[in-house]
């Protein structure tokens, strides 16, 4: 792990992690700084205190979780750092370093089963009672009480969009040219997704701001759910600024859903140790952080972004240790085979695959895990629209016709929502329920 | 040790799921209960599809039954000092709740195999109730029995209530029959092999007007007399026991340091694992449809995967009840309510007993995990049989919980989600024989605290059952006692 651009004098700041200073650009994620300055175990799992570092980088696992400023279980992946910030790992004793809890990782070497441990053991069961109770949980409770937060927001709009990735900012594009007032919730600094922070495709537009006037866009706004109540439906977020979160709610009749995916984590063993990432979140480290994880990592996955990454990690100075593809029909390049396990301590040193010829160990690194993203489907499903298993792609997706229509009246879903595709087509899709969406408004 | 995760936020292994799977749960709600794969900080983003795609391996696994559980709101933790700063409008009603149905549950997750023509009872309802008494019934000697459960087990309100267990309540049947279930429910790992977690950190009900403060302290005498130690105390010995607590404008609290908390869904699994290793069907997935009476019984209950003849039929559907009665023509006067409940991050232990202020209907309680979960009675809420969650129940929480906890305020929220209050007019249970219909049993009305109830009503009643001998529960709660007489009211109920 290393920084491919120096952190600017301006920007430089100083981070207190357990009393150890660590150098840090203002701004980035603690969990970038901490990676960049060679801390690999951010912390300890929840029942077997296994060592974790980052893995996504976007919110959807819990490896990264620190305690920041002495507020318990937060996504070090998504805390800007200021300086002085102090950061604690959690759940370990006496350090998540050398924490003597994991010695439960070793002990019950094929898992702890909760329901049949000791049970109906007299004394035995009650003991463990006990020590299960303080084993349990994660962080210690906050250090101080919240301050007041900011009154909520409300916004009322034709259509509400949640995501402003390809699919989202294309569709905001089509409705703001065609003058139909709408609110884009985009949870980044900017839009754009992974036309910005992903592994570069063709077809990226030029520019990836939208025209004046067309519409709201609020950034920093986390979406939390669609809701229904008195005054009909509307999007509850969160927003965050200087002054500290926000609610949002943003009510409409028509909502359009283009949330992207979650980072799956591959079944394979060890695949929880630090050094393993998702390919978006390394394509996001090169782009937006100036980060490379490995000189020589391991980049093991399927679909259109793997060779895309390749070549990025490739232009940022990278010699990739594998290049593995564990599809039936493997990209240009890359090795046909299937993932069998990651070695190393406290940060990935080497990982195992079966290969056509056989079983073959190759010294990485780092681990970077590309495949097409889970789609986000929960929002869609809160509003009532059907979510199916498609067993080709292995995902669940949310049911809807070729304009994005879903069985829940006025809801549309674009982009990874219809399972996993380039950004290209995800843009299409947008630009296709923005048509039927102008259609609606404006008939 | 080497270890392929599938879910990290809770150390779910993939063996683990493939344990649950080759222990027969085969529908992704059933192995998420049973593995606590996706119960985590991330809510299953980053394991869902590994899990689904391990289930769609299956042999005889369709696609078709592979379904993702339902996500609740929020998509991210959520701090509840951010939640509470949402003004509710208390005069209005609680509308709608999400997620939304999308549709009804497809036929893959039906079994294949042919449904029992006839059994000696049939049991609707999968709850905790309806395995209780299966199980107890089997013990018994009475095996040919079948329990019909629409969902999955813990769909219902047995699966989604907080866990509280407690012997504070406010009639003499009532204790005494939540003092025998702590004695069966501590028994519970030993006879069937599961552990149910129960943590005995007592209950601590608050009281902030003199009604409740008077309440509290008859109650507490009438504990007293039971042989339940309740303690009244004062709002600083209420401190010593939760430092954090705020106490303003508590006059007085309510401690018994024998009442707990457990983990409410081991229980079905248990009781339904029993009970078929004795012979009783438990079919899932299952859902009444008619049931055909003549001359005073019940002849038959049919259902989307057949029809049963039945000798006796007892109807333990919680607030499902008064529907299912009405279609054999029996009137019940149960009520479904709506009431939500979250859970937050996992924090280490600081929190002993279950706090409730009877007052506003506020309760939570630190579970074994860690995750503080609690709920709060909306006194607007319509009656319906209403699941879905609001942004309301979040803000209104939110407030009356960092008021009384304020340091919680920065704490976030993981997953809300609600079952139905089963509402009886007294409070109290509708249990024995159906006047008019001599072989339908009632077993309902539970009014959220059915659960605790449970082993100890099962029990009784299934020896009331099988021994023929009279028992007075069964005509003290009798549904005729609605159509004359006094009722004896229990007036601790939370919410």
């Amino acid at each position: 792990m290393r920084r491919l651009v120096p952190v600017p004098a301006e920007r430089a700041i100083t981070l207190d992690f357990e009393g150890v200073p660590v150098p840090a650009q203002e701004g980035e994620p603690v969990a970038v700084s901490l990676l960049a300055a060679g801390h690999s175990v951010l912390a300890r799992s929840v029942k077997y205190h296994r060592p974790r570092g980052a893995f996504c980088l976007s919110a959807g696992c819990s490896q990264c979780l620190m305690r920041v400023d002495g507020t318990p279980n937060l996504f070090s992946c998504r805390v800007p750092a200021r300086g002085g910030m102090r950061l604690q790992r959690q759940n370990s004793y006496p350090s998540a370093k050398v924490d003597v809890f994991s010695a439960i990782d070793w002990l019950f070497p094929s898992g702890l089963d909760h329901h049949a441990m000791f049970a109906g053991v007299p004394v035995a069961d009650r003991v463990m009672a006990k020590v299960a109770r303080h084993l349990a949980g994660l962080g210690l409770l906050p250090d101080e009480v919240a301050p007041t937060r900011a009154q909520p927001e409300f916004l009322t709009t034709e259509v509400a969009i949640a995501g402003g990735g390809a699919a989202g900012f294309a569709a905001a594009e089509a409705l703001g040219a065609a003058g139909v007032p709408f609110v884009l919730l985009e949870r980044e600094e900017a839009l754009g997704g992974r036309w910005r922070l992903g592994a570069p495709e063709a077809g990226t537009p030029a520019t990836l701001l939208l025209p004046q006037g067309s519409g709201t866009v609020r950034l920093l706004t986390t979406v939390l759910g669609l809701f229904t109540g008195a005054q009909g439906r509307f999007l509850a977020a969160v927003s965050s600024g200087p002054e500290g979160p926000r609610l949002m709610l943003v009510r409409s009749r028509r909502f359009l859903l283009a949330l992207g995916g979650h980072a799956p984590l591959l079944p394979f063993e060890d695949n929880d140790l630090p050094g393993i990432f998702s390919g978006r979140a390394v394509s996001d480290l090169v782009r937006r952080r100036g980060v490379l994880v490995g000189d020589a990592p391991a980049v093991v996955g399927h679909g259109p972004e793997l060779p895309a990454l390749v070549t990025l990690l490739e232009e940022a100075g990278a010699r990739p240790a594998l290049v593995l593809d564990t599809s039936s029909s493997p990209a240009k390049g890359a090795m046909a085979g299937k993932l069998l396990k990651a070695h190393g301590r406290t940060w990935v040193q080497a990982l195992s695959v079966e290969l056509v010829r056989g079983r073959k160990k190759v010294a990485c690194d780092a681990v970077v895990l590309s495949v097409p993203p889970a789609p986000a489907y929960e929002v869609a499903r809160h509003a009532g629209a059907r979510v199916v298993f498609h067993p080709e792609l292995g995902v669940f997706v949310v049911e809807a016709d070729a304009e994005g229509r879903t069985r829940a009246e006025g809801v549309f879903v674009a982009g990874n929502a219809l399972g996993g595709t380039t950004a290209a087509r995800a843009a299409e899709s947008g630009r296709r329920a923005a048509a039927a969406l102008i259609r609606e408004v404006r008939p | 040790m080497s270890k392929a995760l599938v879910c990290p936020c809770e150390d779910v292994t993939v063996d683990d799921v493939e344990g649950a799977i080759a222990k027969g749960f085969r529908d992704v709600e059933s192995i998420k209960r049973y593995t606590g794969f996706g119960t985590g900080i991330c809510q299953g983003k980053s394991c869902l599809t590994t899990v689904a795609q391990l289930l769609a391996r299956t042999p005889g696994v369709s696609p078709e039954a592979v379904l993702p559980f339902t996500p609740r709101p929020p998509l991210q933790p959520t701090e509840l000092s951010v939640l509470a700063s949402l003004d509710v409008d208390e005069t209005e009603a609680p509308l709608g709740g999400v997620p939304l149905s999308a549709g009804p549950a497809p036929d893959a997750l039906r079994s294949k195999e042919p449904i029992p023509a006839r059994a000696d009872v049939v049991i609707i309802g999968g709850g905790v109730m309806g395995l209780a008494l299966a199980h107890n019934l089997a013990k018994r000697g009475c095996t040919d029995v079948v329990v019909l459960e629409k969902g999955y087990l813990c769909a219902g309100a047995s699966g989604r209530n907080g866990g509280g267990v407690r012997m504070q309540w406010g009639t003499e049947a009532n204790i005494e029959l939540a003092k025998r279930s702590v004695e069966l429910m501590k028994q519970f790992a030993g006879e069937m092999g599961i552990n149910i977690w129960l943590r005995q950190g007592g209950y601590l009900f608050l009281a902030k007007s003199a009604a409740i403060a008077e309440r509290l302290e008859r109650n507490a005498q009438l504990h007293n007399r039971h042989g339940v130690r309740t303690e009244i105390l004062a709002p600083d010995a209420a401190r010593d026991l939760v430092p954090e607590l705020t106490l303003k404008n508590v006059l007085l609290a309510a401690y018994h340091p024998e009442d707990g908390v457990i983990f409410p869904w081991p229980f079905m699994w248990g009781y339904a694992q029993a009970a078929e290793k004795r012979g009783v069907r438990v079919e899932t997935f299952t859902e009444v449809t008619g049931l055909v009476t003549s001359s005073g019984l019940v002849r038959e209950v049919q259902t989307d995967r057949g029809t049963i003849s039945a000798k006796t039929v007892v109807l333990a559907a919680g607030a499902w009840s008064p529907k299912v009665a009405e279609l054999a023509g029996v009137e019940l006067p149960n009520q479904p309510h709506r009431h939500e409940i979250l859970s937050t991050e996992p924090l280490k232990p600081f929190l002993g007993p279950l706090v409730s202020v009877l007052d506003t209907g506020l309760y939570f309680s630190q579970s074994m995990r860690g995750e503080i979960v609690g709920g709060m009675g909306d006194p607007r809420e319509p009656v319906a049989l209403e699941q879905g969650s609001t942004l309301r129940f979040l803000a209104r929480f939110g407030r009356a919980l960092t008021e009384q906890l304020p340091i919680l305020g920065k704490v976030k929220v993981l997953r809300q989600w609600a079952g139905c209050y089963d509402v009886t007019p007294d409070n109290n249970p509708i249990l024995g024989r159906t006047p008019g219909l001599e072989n339908l049993l009632q077993m309902s009305g539970f009014v959220g605290h059915g659960f605790m109830m449970a082993p100890a009503v099962a029990e009784r009643m299934a020896e009331w059952m099988v021994s023929g001998q009279d028992d007075e529960l069964f005509n003290r709660f009798n549904l005729s006692r609605f159509s004359g007489g006094t009722l004896e009211r229990e007036d601790m109920i939370i919410g």
